[in-house]
């Protein structure tokens, strides 16, 4: 899918969170523009691209889209490995998933990358009559954790976009500038084996800001 | 053959296990997968127990999960497609009562997909032992806490990879791909969510007679398939092209009779995946300790089953699926229709002891419930009962598969 296209960076960003809030749609919207209210519940992992332009660099996003169920969090951890970004999703409905966060933020960062980009996404804002957390709160315990924060509805499609774009663009930030060598964050590679775009194959180009 | 069920799996296995690899009849599939699994025998040693778990409340923990899920297996299945509808009630009981009959283990996502292929072939409490044995008997340990087992068997498969396709075996350890990333929801679901339907059942068919086996040489199959060749590696260079490549497996290996002959082919027996599990398990113990789970010993296939717990002539007896209640009170009792509540007097009466009076008490009797059956099969289409309905639903099934 798409390995023929010209690209400057792949990132890999993973989906995490309880089972049912909503990963999978997420994933679909963005990289697919579809919504299926009864898709199939994920076993073992999902997963699905797109390539998308941020400023003047085409960055292809590898979306790994995970089981949520408690029970597959032993094997999840296989998918961490050289993930650069999360996005960590909650249902606002659910207060319960809102709950778990914490323990899949301690998840996340006992086996992914240190310097992994992780925007809280609270989804499901379609359902706002039965709204059962705060935006917030969900907002305060971002900034305290050093988290990106959003809320989305894959439904209605909105902020999906821009949550994946802000992610995908702070990963870039974090790269081009020196807070991380590029060497400690694995999976970005730039695309060696494939033809690049015309023009601009460096990292340090001026673009680029937290969108 | 099932009606001599005991006999056929200890005289003429050999024979039994051809039908399997055949493909079992669809208009029998339900009753066969039934003995095969020794979920019949179970459910006569456990007269009562569904019915039972069925009448619990359960964990409301485990229920909210369920619920959830209900409506994401086989979505565009005819039998799951409404919500609320028998299909998605069934499947609702049948892994409720799962739960209630092991609490220790509590519901796993993947225990869905394979409750509901066995809900299209066969009731609610007959879906429900099959459940059983698949999980305590065929996959122990798959879906426990941890989910140990499923590791184990991923490693398992990736160690039996390098004998039958070494160049496969390089290519997943050059790029670091663990069996774990692409195997799960294969075996975990029988591989009933990757396969074309048709093929689901013919895999169904041997795993149920020869047991993991035929999961592990699917895998290899498709392994080998897809990842086997120079050129094919060399047009997948990474994980994730890796991955997308085994998540997208081309068509014609997938087609039964392809699929099914290649099966055949592959030379991992049962013995092989022992020992290939000892080795494992040695080595999981070193770098991860003792095994949290501990699972029952797995069973290869229905005569193994058949041996660890031997059925009586009673348990292999086989019964109405369906009764009908008549207005009329029946015109003698008779053994046939009695027997769950007469099987403590029963049991001493020796099996030719019913006299001619009561043979053909039976008979007519056994003519007019054969009568109404068809009226009300006719009438309603109850998709348990009429067969043709079963393969009007795989069909159906198999089309949107492939579309």
């Amino acid at each position: 899918m798409g390995s023929d296209e010209a690209y400057n960076f792949v990132f890999k960003v993973v989906l995490i969170g309880e089972s049912g809030v909503g990963k999978s749609n997420l994933l679909s919207r963005f990289t697919k523009n579809e919504f299926n209210h009864d898709s199939r519940t994920t076993i073992g992992v999902e997963f699905s691209t797109r390539t998308i332009q941020l400023k003047s660099l085409i960055i292809k996003a590898q979306i790994w889209d995970t089981a949520g169920l408690e029970r597959y969090r032993a094997i999840t951890s296989a998918y961490y490995r050289g993930a650069v970004g999360a996005l960590l999703v909650y249902d606002i409905t659910k207060h319960l998933t809102y709950e778990s966060v914490e323990r899949w933020l301690k998840e996340l960062y006992d086996h992914a990358d240190p310097h992994i980009v992780v925007m809280l996404v609270g989804n499901k804002t379609d359902l706002g009559s039965e709204r059962s957390v705060p935006t917030e709160d969900a907002k305060d315990f971002a900034e305290k954790n050093g988290l990106l924060f959003l809320e989305t509805s894959a439904l209605e499609s909105t902020n999906v976009e821009t949550a994946f774009q802000n992610v995908l663009g702070e990963i870039h930030r974090k790269v081009s500038s020196k807070e991380v060598t590029r060497g400690s964050i694995s999976a970005v590679s730039l695309s060696s084996p494939v033809p690049r775009a015309a023009g601009d194959p460096e990292e340090k180009k001026p673009c680029c800001r937290n969108l | 053959m099932l009606s001599n069920w005991n006999k056929w799996m200890v005289k003429r296995h050999k024979k039994v296990r051809l039908r399997c690899q055949k493909g079992i009849p669809p208009s029998l599939r339900g009753r066969a997968w039934l003995y095969l699994s020794g979920g019949k025998v179970k459910r006569e040693q456990n007269r009562g127990k569904f019915e039972e778990l069925d009448s619990q409340a359960g964990d409301p923990k485990e229920l909210d999960v369920i619920e959830k899920d209900l409506h994401r297996q086989f979505p565009f299945h005819e039998m799951f497609v409404s919500r609320g509808g028998h299909g998605q009630q069934d499947l609702f009981r049948v892994l409720k009562a799962y739960t209630l009959y092991r609490p220790e283990e509590g519901y796993c996502q993947a225990q869905a997909p394979i409750a509901a292929v066995l809900l299209m072939h066969m009731p609610a409490e007959d879906a429900f032992w099959g459940l059983v044995q698949i999980c305590e008997k065929y996959l122990p340990g798959y879906y426990s806490a941890g989910l140990e087992a499923i590791q184990l068997d991923g490693e398992i498969l990736y160690a039996l990879t390098r004998r039958v396709s070494p160049l496969t075996y390089r290519h997943l350890e050059k790029h670091k791909i663990e069996a774990i990333l692409y195997m799960t929801e294969w075996f975990m679901c029988a591989f009933s969510r990757t396969l074309p339907w048709a093929s689901v059942l013919r895999v169904w068919d041997m795993f149920l007679c020869d047991g993991v086996k035929i999961i592990f040489r699917v895998g290899l199959v498709l392994l080998k398939c897809m990842l086997g060749t120079r050129e094919k590696l060399k047009a997948c260079q990474g994980q994730y092209e890796t991955m997308e490549l085994l998540r997208s497996i081309e068509p014609r290996y997938m087609q039964e009779g392809f699929l099914v002959r290649e099966v055949l082919e592959v030379p991992v027996s049962e013995r092989d995946i022992e020992s290939e599990h000892h080795v494992q398990l040695k080595r999981w113990r070193k770098n991860h300790g003792e095994l949290h789970w501990k699972s029952p010993p797995r069973m290869h296939g229905a005569r193994a089953i058949m041996a660890s717990e031997p059925p009586s002539r009673q348990d292999l007896r086989q019964n109405p699926t369906i009764i009908v209640e008549s207005p009329l009170p029946p015109p003698q009792p008779t053994p046939q229709l009695q027997k769950g509540e007469k099987k403590a007097q029963l049991s001493h009466i020796p099996a030719t002891g019913c006299t001619m009076a009561n043979v053909t008490a039976a008979q007519l009797w056994a003519t007019i419930v054969y009568f109404r059956m068809i009226f009300i099969l006719l009438a309603f289409k109850t998709p348990y009962c009429l067969e043709q309905a079963h393969s009007q639903q795989h069909t159906l099934m198999h089309h949107c598969q492939v579309l």
